[in-house]
């Protein structure tokens, strides 16, 4: 990539109305997350106010049925979500990239047995085995919840590039430095990988989504961390204690919506990447 | 437009499958019982023991023949809302058995005993006071020696009469291992009928506090339906279509829910007059709170024995009842008591455990967490239901309360000081100290409690954190007496303190303890109080008393265990369609509003039989 | 054809056999000990409770060495038997699977399928349709990036509680027994339609959504270009745009199914609804590992039928896996 082609891939970015809002929504709950914490003096779950009041100038999204605050909940809830997004993301795309990237370029039985597996691991319903994975632990934290959530995400993200090393692979640029006698790490990352990049930037983000997601329902179902605060968290305790009946929205909405509003700007942004990086699809 | 058709078509076999699916309408069952030869009642408990053993591998063929017959009253599907009665609160889970015997699922068919299968005494702990039911009388006619009298006129929902071999048969099947009053075994001696209606009990060593909490635990079976059956199938069969002498009929049931049916038959309404007003239970259980909460506000059920969060304020406006009008609301249930792992450093110090009770901020429990709903134990642990076994003097001498400054000053004194200044306090042989207290991920009260422990800890200087490990791993950490400190409340309303001292005290200390003394708290001069206060008669009010003083100053001197605060038996009811409900108002019952598993038979039965329909 | 099947099958048979190992090994190597849990609800006395742990231990055949207990287990399995629950105990597992199992499918079946049918359809539509695409893009991310539960306790709580026209919980109400009437029927309709809702909605926006974009890459490519170009009509055009484009979302449906289960899951979880999502959610509460092996066993089982299904509709779909060229891998 020239530094031309870089620009002007910039300048498509700042053109495409999806990445600008996709991205903007998705910037807003990370600078909340940095500084939410600071606009609160509250511990998550210490007793600060009275109970089950409505948002005020004071406690901004109201307080818990014992009095709680929801804000500092909230912006603390953010932050393990991104934390999960990119720990489980992030491992989910790695193993993805990994797993893809050998089978695709070694071909062959490796391919086969690599194919094979990858196939029986997208079968078996991921959330079962967390399940049972989560079950094992008797006390969880994020970091533990991550890594199970990253190491049972790979196997579409390892499908998916797989295919594109396939394509790559037998293009003749490839060839041509195979058969300049280099060597096969090298060619994969001087020649494959930068030609993924943009490629792989997406399988991340859709891993994000799907790990912040599969966060939530674990812990929703309380078999999320044990020990910490989570939007997913949140939404279980609200419903334990009785917050639909009580007429406490303040406590369920916000971090509902808050993961939708990640999740669905990752993906709005997504869509725009993938206009960018693919000149065809601009026209729309 | 014919794939729509087919979609719905398809749709329609589908939602026909599942009515069909479900269990059908019960037919009368006639269970014809196909005797096999049965072991002699009367062998000794060892060979019984062992023959648990050779009985497990054996798959047997079911030996009942049930045939059906069509019932002569059409099975109502559609119940009426004025002859039905909605409960909620006693299921945790789904129904699996009927079975009397199995006693860690009745819970979830909490009618089983109580309403199918009834007890010879029924148990009154707002009066403490014995009411005989099945049998007419019972007395000691000596110190060893038990003489029961039992109704004339009480019939077997099946036409039958009860008499007094099925008592005897009953009590006998407590020689199989797996029964539950198995133990009682070692000091009862013998259960022999002396007439049809009278059962003669002779005691090697009698133990009359168990005994008197067995006689209105032990639910009859009547002996023509159970001799046939295998020891396996007597104790863990899941005995489908109970056939009992009580005042409901089993009728069906499906995953969340138990449906009794009025017993027309019963036999107290004619020897005693009395007859519950719902001609139909429903039982249902609530998978959440906030479903339960829902029903109840809206009186689609009428009585829930729920846990719910935020009732007081609903109370006060008037949109449920509750049997107190002001805090706590409910009665007391049972002693939430925190354990302290006395095995282990620093929890093997008094002075430290002393501390810790006056450290620990109960005010807030009660009044934040719980919102009012339950309140502080008396630093005994018992019941207010047996208030008068509480050694008011020594209270008043021992007791404890939160007092932050207290707790500081007795770790100072007793050689707690933070070296390190982090903020805590290090043992007097300067190790550092960071303890756990732990309950069950989930079970949400009470993971507000041990935030509350652990927090008001920290205040005082003691370095405690809150932990939920989950059910399984808290389980096995009780057990094995792994853990630092926890909460339990395994007691419940009972006639005698005894059931709090042998949660408490329980012992010998083995490897594992299941069912009490997690703590693993080695004082053999209490262990021979709690023997000793067991062999007390129930009559001898004084004798109880005093041994009860002597645990009391052991207990609240060495503090082993932390009494904290009263579980409510968590009550709320709707006026809607039932009413008459028991409150502490004098013109209103006062029996217990509860559909409990075991509250049946302490007054739950005859709330039912007072309940008045709305006009 | 003979081929790809033969693929499909080993990896079908492959997966199997993992799964019921790792189906095996729960109860084996998890924390805790399900006997001592269960026995530890009734208050026994120490004798007592000694001797009952032997019993059920025996009971459950947890006393034989493990590799005997695997074979066991698999020659159980195949005569359909899957244990004792120890949660509702005495009861068999299969017995509570097999009631759980009607409303399952009653949710999913029609669940998965409209959403998938609707979707695809309202994609393809979309991506020729200005305003549509306009409207229905930014909806069907929000739909299929809101969490399940979170828009099931949305709907429980706008139509159940604040509007109170559904039920929220349960499956049929509670003043009714089953039965064949109208009456039934209408409560179970009822009972079932904000639970379908919610999982409708969220598949819908995400079927939607691939398809609408799967559309826009196939109008783009080269053969489209190249169609328009000879002044072919643009409703041919569409018409092969989109039979290019339901290709990947068969495959995608296939590979979809288990996060559906998912999101059954913890629907069922908010609307206490008794399929198997909500079963195994009790199991785990409860420690009772056998009932959740057989839950287990019976989601792969479920996943791995759907995806055998699909496959077949895939070879009536695509000629090419008809004529022996493998259609996957690319």
């Amino acid at each position: 990539m020239d530094l031309q082609v870089r620009s002007e891939t910039l300048y498509f970015a700042w053109r495409n109305t999806k990445l600008r809002v996709g991205l903007s929504v998705v910037l807003f709950f990370v600078a909340l997350t940095f500084i939410g914490p600071l606009l609160t003096d509250y511990a998550p779950y210490d007793y600060v106010g009275p109970a089950a009041q409505p948002p005020s100038p004071e406690y901004w999204f109201g307080t818990t049925i014992f009095g709680q605050d929801v804000f500092t909940q909230f912006v603390m809830g953010l932050k393990a979500t991104f934390q999960v997004g990119i720990i489980g993301g992030g491992l989910g795309t790695l193993l993805g990239i990994l797993i893809g990237f050998t089978a695709g370029y070694r071909g062959g039985l490796v391919d086969e047995i690599l194919n094979i597996f990858t196939n029986i691991v997208l079968v078996i319903p991921t959330l079962a085995i967390l399940l049972i994975i989560a079950a094992y632990l008797e006390v969880r934290g994020i970091l533990t919840e991550s890594v199970f959530i990253g190491c049972t995400a790979w196997p579409w993200a390892a499908r998916a590039i797989r295919a594109q090393t396939f394509s790559l692979r037998t293009r003749e640029f490839v060839d041509l430095a195979r058969l300049s006698g280099m060597n096969v790490w090298r060619i994969i990352m001087t020649e494959i990988a930068p030609n993924m990049m943009s490629y792989l930037l997406l399988v991340f983000i859709l891993q994000f989504g799907g790990a912040v997601l599969i966060a939530a329902t674990l812990d929703f179902i309380g078999l999320g961390p044990t020990n910490a605060v989570s939007l997913g968290l949140m939404m279980n305790n609200a419903v334990l204690w009785g917050a639909l009946l009580l007429g406490m929205w303040w406590w369920f909405i916000p971090p509902g919506l808050a993961i939708m509003a990640i999740v669905g700007a990752l993906y709005v942004t997504n869509v725009g990447l993938d206009e960018v990086f693919s000149p065809k699809l601009r026209e729309m | 437009m014919s794939k729509r058709v087919v979609s719905v078509m398809s749709l329609f076999v589908i939602l026909s499958l599942l009515a069909a699916c479900a269990p059908s309408p019960t037919p009368q069952i006639v269970e014809k019982v196909v005797t096999k030869e049965v072991e002699k009642t009367v062998i000794a408990t060892v060979e019984v023991e062992k023959k648990v053993v050779e009985t497990v591998e054996v798959e047997k063929p079911v030996e009942v023949v049930v045939t059906a017959t069509p019932s002569a009253e059409e099975a109502e599907v559609a119940y009426k809302r004025n002859e039905t009665l909605y409960t909620s609160g006693a299921a945790w889970g789904p129904p699996s058995d009927w079975n009397p015997f199995i006693t860690w699922s009745k819970a979830n068919t909490s009618g089983t005993i109580g309403l199918v299968y009834e007890t010879l005494f029924l148990y009154d702990p707002l009066a403490d006071k014995m009411i005989p039911w099945l049998a007419e009388s019972g007395t000691w006619s000596d110190a060893n020696t038990y003489d029961l009298k039992l109704r004339q006129g009480i019939t077997w929902s099946d036409g039958q009469p009860l008499t007094a071999a099925d008592v005897v048969f009953t009590f006998e099947l407590g020689k199989y291992a797996g029964i539950w009053f198995n133990p009682m075994w070692k000091w009862l001696n013998s259960a022999t009928a002396l007439s049809d209606y009278e059962v003669q009990f002779k005691f090697t060593n009698p133990l009359y506090q168990e005994w008197d909490n067995n006689l209105y635990n032990i639910a009859i079976v009547p002996k023509h339906l159970w001799e046939g059956r295998t020891e396996e199938e007597v104790t863990s069969g899941a005995n489908e279509n109970p056939i009992g002498s009580g005042a409901y009929l089993y009728e069906t049931h499906s995953e969340d829910r138990n449906v009794w049916v009025r017993n027309e038959n019963w036999w107290a309404t004619k020897l005693l007059n009395l007859k519950p007003a719902p001609k139909r239970i429903v039982d249902i259980r609530f998978s959440s709170n906030n479903v339960a909460l829902g029903a109840v506000i809206k009186g689609e059920v009428d009585l829930s024995n729920n846990f719910l969060p935020g009732i007081a304020t609903l109370a006060e406006k008037g949109y449920v009842q509750t049997y107190f009008a002001g805090p706590p609301y409910m009665l007391s249930a049972n002693t939430a008591v925190l354990f302290l792992n006395t095995t282990k450093k620093p929890m093997d110090d008094p002075a430290f455990r002393k501390a810790l009770a006056f450290a620990i901020n109960t005010p807030d429990i009660v009044n934040v967490a719980y919102a009012n709903l339950v309140k502080a134990a008396n630093p005994t642990g018992l019941l207010p239901s047996l208030e008068k076994y509480v050694d008011q003097d020594v209270v008043a001498r021992l007791g404890f309360s939160y007092d932050p400054a207290k707790a500081k000053k007795i770790l100072a004194d007793a050689g707690y000081k933070d070296v390190n200044g982090d903020g805590f306090v290090e043992a007097p042989d300067g190790s550092a100290i960071a303890l756990k207290v732990t309950c069950p991920f989930g079970w949400t009260d009470w993971m507000e409690a041990i935030r509350i422990i652990a927090t008001s800890a920290q205040a005082a200087g003691i370095n405690i954190q809150d932990e939920t490990p989950d059910y399984g791993a808290w389980n096995t950490a009780l057990t094995t007496g792994t853990f630092d400190m926890t909460l339990n409340n395994w007691a419940g309303m009972s006639n005698t303190p005894w059931t709090l001292y042998n949660l408490l005290f329980r012992h010998p200390i083995v490897e594992v303890m299941g069912s009490g003394n997690f703590g693993r708290y080695d004082n053999q001069q209490i262990f021979d109080l709690v023997d000793q206060l067991a062999a007390t008669p129930s009559s001898d009010e004084a004798g109880m008393k005093a041994i009860c003083s002597k645990i009391q100053e052991l207990m609240l001197t060495e503090m082993p265990v932390i009494p904290l605060w009263y579980n409510g038996l968590w009550a709320q009811y709707s006026n809607l369609v039932w009413t008459n409900w028991p409150t502490e108002a004098a013109d209103t019952p006062n029996t217990l509003p509860s559909t409990w598993s075991g509250y049946w038979q302490m007054g739950g039965l005859l709330t039912l039989t007072t309940l008045k329909p709305v006009e | 054809m003979r081929r790809y099947f033969g693929r499909k099958l080993l990896i079908y048979v492959l997966t199997f056999f993992l799964a019921v190992t790792i189906d095996w090994l729960i109860p084996r190597f998890m924390p805790g000990d399900p006997v001592q849990t269960m026995l530890s609800r009734a208050a026994l006395h120490a004798e007592a409770r000694e001797v009952m742990y032997g019993y059920y231990v025996r009971a459950f055949g947890l006393d034989v060495p493990l590799w005997q207990q695997y074979l066991n287990f698999w020659n159980a399995l195949f005569h359909g038997d899957l244990g004792t629950s120890v949660y509702l105990f005495p009861q068999p597992v299969v017995k509570v699977i097999m009631r759980a199992v009607p409303y399952d499918i009653l949710l999913l079946l029609p669940a998965i399928l409209l959403s998938w049918f609707a979707g695809n359809h309202f994609g393809a539509i979309a991506a020729r349709t200005r305003w549509l695409d306009n409207t229905l893009l930014p909806v069907g991310y929000i739909l299929t990036a809101t969490p399940y539960m979170w828009l099931g306790i949305l709907l429980a709580w706008v139509f159940g509680i604040v509007l109170g026209i559904f039920p929220i919980a349960g499956a049929y109400s509670f003043e009714l027994r089953p039965h064949l009437s109208g009456a039934f029927l209408a409560s179970l309709l009822k009972h079932w339609f904000l639970p379908f809702a919610s999982i409708f909605l969220v598949k819908f926006g995400g079927w939607a959504i691939g398809m609408r974009n799967m559309i826009i890459y196939e109008l783009e490519s080269d053969y489209a270009h190249y169609l328009e170009a000879l002044g072919t009509p643009r409703k041919l055009i569409r018409k092969y745009a989109f039979r290019n484009a339901i290709l990947p979302q068969i495959t995608g449906l296939a590979l979809d199914l288990g996060v559906i289960v998912a999101g059954a899951l913890v629907t069922e979880v908010v609307f206490s609804y008794p399929g198997i999502g909500y079963l195994i959610l009790q199991a785990i509460q409860n420690q009772d590992y056998f009932l959740i092996q057989g839950c287990f066993l019976f989601i792969i089982i479920g996943v791995l039928l759907a995806n055998f299904a699909i496959d077949i509709a895939y070879v009536i779909v695509d000629p090419r896996t008809r004529l022996g060229m493998t259609g996957e891998g690319a």
